[in-house]
């Protein structure tokens, strides 16, 4: 077994009262607060290159995979339980699998396979009630070696989804054969409406046979290298990105903390989140120090496409929630070509993709899509201007992710006492759940499921002297 | 452009009117954005920074009228609205042409969706927004933007969201310029505290047409949705169809110095065009962008007999002649689904969100069918043919209406309303051919 996760360290949150009184944030506060968590996020930089090697370095933005062994990879997951952080300073309990003996996690791991291994994975549960793990999309899984069939009590009644790994310490083997490529969800099969939402769930993506051919380094989400149009993607290190879509009540968190029972007729979420995190925590790297138990950011970090860098980016999109949310990228589409594990293709191999500004993944759902972002009109502050007089900070709102310019690679002056985030005139792209009541955490507008699309000059960042 | 160019009258759109691409490279190759030029002579940067807008938004706030029965009391009505209005809005009002003066007269005038506008294929739009405050809420200083929502490889200086680029405070100016590349439906919005200002209704619909515009030879009208190649697309009238939500308590918080909780946000009332049925049916106000018509003193003129639809202009009734082809327009910013049902006529979807139905093989994937389910953010471009008439009235009546009955009815119980309108389909010939959308 081999993980690219480092040590995460237990947020001492866990002596924090779970204060379930949320801190009013009037408008006027909230962007000062912003600024200052984004301070932080400069300031890690440094904090993030000085983190403890792992087996397989991960990088600070992109999917960030769980290994094993090909062909025969083996995860052991147990349950933790912590606390996550919501950008209204709220922190919540949570329910999370973590790989072998690190600490609680959220969402529970990212595993990557190979189409044709073997998949192994061992459920060890120290909560106080069955749990067990489903793998939708996966045909013929095993648990302890016999076929997954539903559980029943002896009165007839479903008890479970597949067999369960027993309260207060039981254990269960699930296996099966990764049969072929695509984004899929691992997730609770036992009291779902319950354990899901507690966070038992995280991502699996199995890798096509030609993903990683040897001889052309080149990047397939599916097994269509022959085909007039193909599924290649930019394997740049950020080139391939996660948008898992979740939801929190955290009534539904507090009452399971404390052991209460909870009806789920009230159940009412509150926090909508992109890999476990709440815009502006999304654009955060991963691994975030401040974000000890939620280490998936999900900011799209990439270069124009043109030819010289002529390949699209890959974004994978799962929903988690129980209802239906519809994400929305600004600038770049997104275009389909798989859905629920599956290219999106004919019987006879003819492309059905489909481009989406606003993407409806339904509860359970997974689509794979390219995009790329193009510098369509060349701006240039020499030979191609923007064609309006610039009014400038003077007269304009500037935002802190504004470099002050509006080319590329370039940055302008800012309002006096106001910095950019903007290293080298890069340029942030927002991406957004446009179910926009859900674009808050509690009350807090433009937080939660919204992340951002980095654009570098071309060739990459070189920061401002 | 050059500045012996009129600014408004002899606009570069009016100009590709004539003829298509052909006459590009004649005579008025000064009138073509500088992208277009490029290669045909310099640019001349600064008259081009300096060219009169296409359309110009003032953001600001205003009433309008959604049925008063039954109350959600305290929300709704809402006690300040001065009759015959009932609800608070945030929202843009089309000043194209008007004096300083009658601009600062349009604070608190505010339409409701948004002014309806589109443009061309290849041919630069420039949009002006100014802000002129929020009456009701001196307090509150927010700034303003267009966001035009799906528009490919927007740059953030013209992208509109305001963390990654710049907003218009009050009193201020700034100039949009778009260089369509990709024909279909859109929508723009606000991005500023994006949930209450679209919510509020600073969201409408924009598309674009196709550079195939013109070209009689696919289909008879030269109307098209998309550069289809074989007329697939070809249509003879266009009906916009945005579809946003009010919640009542969100827009009573506003008026009255609150802050809603949104994650307990519901649709009290679901809107076509910004009005619910069958307002929806009454008469256009002033809807062509580029020809706004005012009172003396900037504001919108209503139409006598619908006072209440002063500030909510846009009609969603749609009129046709059998045998015609008719493009639907649709596109979501309220916040949950709509499911909008044509009752006995097929439609033929042949856009998604501003993409052709194909395949990026050219696949043929537009589809049949009576109901579309649209969420938030998404939009469709749907054909039906208006079937035979069948008479004895002048008109047969079809319906067209959101299927999630909640969103069908003013929370009136078995009662219609929201989400709905009609579609009447007269004998041959009798409706002339139609100028601009939705007439
Ligand atoms: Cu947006
Ligand atoms: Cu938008």
């Amino acid at each position: 077994m081999v993980s690219d996760q480092p040590n995460l360290f237990e947020r001492n949150a866990r002596e924090k009262e779970f204060d379930m009184h949320k801190v009013f944030l009037a408008r006027k506060f909230f962007w000062p607060a912003i600024a200052a968590a984004l301070l932080l996020l400069l300031l890690f930089v440094a904090a993030y290159r000085a983190r403890p090697a792992a087996a397989q370095m991960a990088s600070s933005d992109g999917m960030v995979c769980t290994t094993g062994a090909s062909p025969n990879p083996t995860f052991v997951l147990t349950t933790r339980t912590g606390y996550i952080g919501t950008p209204d300073g709220n922190v919540v309990f949570m329910w999370g699998l973590s790989e072998g003996g690190n600490p609680f996690q959220h969402p529970s791991p990212v595993l990557c396979v190979n189409e044709g291994d073997t998949v192994t994975i061992i459920l060890h549960n120290t909560l106080s009630q069955d749990i067990s793990l489903i793998f939708p999309g996966q045909e013929n899984v095993l648990a302890d070696g016999q076929p997954v069939q539903p559980q029943f009590d002896a009165g007839g009644l479903l008890t479970s989804l597949a067999p369960v790994a027993a309260a207060n310490g039981g254990s269960v083997t699930y296996s099966f054969v990764a049969s072929h490529p695509g984004t899929f969800l691992y997730e609770s099969g036992t009291n779902p409406g319950i354990q899901v939402r507690m966070g038992l769930f995280g991502a699996l993506v199995v890798r096509p046979v030609i993903a990683s051919d040897p001889n052309g380094g080149r990047y397939f989400a599916y097994n269509d290298a022959g085909a007039a149009v193909t599924s290649e993607f930019n394997h740049s290190p950020s080139g391939e990105v996660l948008i898992l879509q979740s939801e929190v009540d955290p009534y539904l968190s507090q009452a399971i903390e404390r052991g209460q029972g909870f009806n789920l007729n009230n159940y009412h979420p509150r926090y909508w989140l992109v890999n476990g995190r709440g815009f502006p925590d999304t654009i955060a790297p991963n691994y975030a120090s401040w974000l000890p138990s939620q280490p998936y950011g999900a900011l799209a970090h990439v270069q124009p496409v043109d030819s010289s860098n002529p390949l699209w980016y890959m974004e994978r999109f799962i929903n988690v929630s129980s209802q239906p949310l519809p994400f929305h990228p600004h600038g770049k589409n997104a275009v389909v070509i798989g859905r629920d594990g599956q290219p999106v293709r004919g019987d006879a191999g003819e492309d059905l993709s489909f481009e989406r500004f606003a993407l409806v993944a339904a509860p359970g759902q997974t689509y794979d899509s390219l995009f790329h972002w193009h510098n369509r009109e060349g701006y240039d502050s020499a030979t191609n201007p923007v064609p309006v007089v610039d009014p400038g900070w003077a007269n304009l709102q500037y935002g802190m992710y504004y470099s002050g310019s509006p080319y590329l690679g370039m940055t302008g002056p800012f309002p006096p006492g106001m910095s950019t985030m903007s290293e080298c005139g890069e340029y942030y792209i927002i991406a957004h759940n446009h179910a926009l009541f859900q674009l808050t955490s509690w009350g807090v507008p433009m937080t939660g499921p919204g992340t951002f699309m980095r654009v570098d000059p071309p060739g990459g960042c070189s920061p401002m002297p | 452009m050059t500045k012996t160019v009129t600014p408004r009258r002899i606009s570069r759109r009016d100009f590709l009117k004539i003829g298509g691409g052909v006459l590009l490279a004649t005579a008025g190759a000064k009138l073509l954005p500088a992208f277009m030029r490029r290669g045909i002579e310099l640019v001349d940067v600064a008259s081009a920074q300096t060219a009169p807008p296409d359309l110009f938004f003032a953001g600001t706030d205003g009433w309008i009228y959604l049925p008063p029965t039954p109350a959600i009391p305290p929300y709704h009505p809402d006690t300040l609205a001065p009759a015959p209005f009932t609800t608070y809005i945030f929202g843009f009002r089309n000043v194209l042409g008007l004096t300083p003066t009658q601009i600062a007269n349009q604070k608190m005038k505010a339409q409701h969706t948004a002014p309806l506008f589109w443009a061309r294929q290849e041919v630069e739009f420039r949009l002006k927004l100014t802000n002129l405050g929020l009456q009701m809420r001196p307090d509150l200083t927010d700034a303003h933007t267009v966001h035009w929502h799906g528009f490919r490889d927007a740059i953030p200086y013209f992208d509109g969201e305001p963390h990654g680029s710049v907003a218009v405070p009050m009193g201020k100016e700034f100039t949009y310029v778009y260089r369509p590349h990709d024909p279909g439906t859109y929508m723009f919005h606000c991005h500023v505290e994006d949930v209450e200002h679209v919510h509020m209704g600073m969201a409408g619909l924009v598309f674009v047409r196709p550079q195939q515009d013109g070209n009689t030879a696919l289909y008879p009208s030269g109307k098209y949705a998309y550069n289809d190649g074989d007329g697939s697309t070809g249509f003879d009238r266009e009906f916009a169809m945005m579809l946003t939500e009010v919640w009542a308590e969100a827009h009573w918080d506003d008026a009255h110095i609150q802050l809603p909780e949104w994650s307990d946000y519901r649709a009290d009332f679901a809107l076509l065009n910004g009005r619910v049925y069958p307002d929806t049916l009454a008469p256009n106000g002033s809807i062509d962008p580029f020809n706004p018509i005012t009172d003396a003193n900037g504001d919108l003129v209503p139409t006598p007999g619908y006072e209440h639809l002063q500030y909510q202009p846009l009609s969603s009734l749609v009129q046709c002649n059998a045998g015609e082809r008719v493009l639907l327009r649709f596109a979501s910013l309220g916040f949950t689904q709509s499911v909008m049902t044509l009752t006995g006529i097929k439609m033929r979807v042949v856009g998604e969100d501003a993409t052709p139905k194909r395949g990026r093989d050219g696949t043929d994937t537009s589809y049949w069918t009576d109901s579309l389910s649209i969420y938030p953010g998404a939009s469709y471009d749907a054909i039906f043919t208006a079937p035979p008439y069948q008479g004895p009235a002048p008109y047969d009546t079809y319906l067209l209406y959101n299927r999630s009955y909640r969103h069908s009815n003013n929370l009136e119980a078995g009662g219609f309303g929201g989400q709905m309108t009609e579609v009447r389909v007269f004998p041959p010939g009798t409706l002339p051919p139609q100028t601009i959308p939705n007439t």
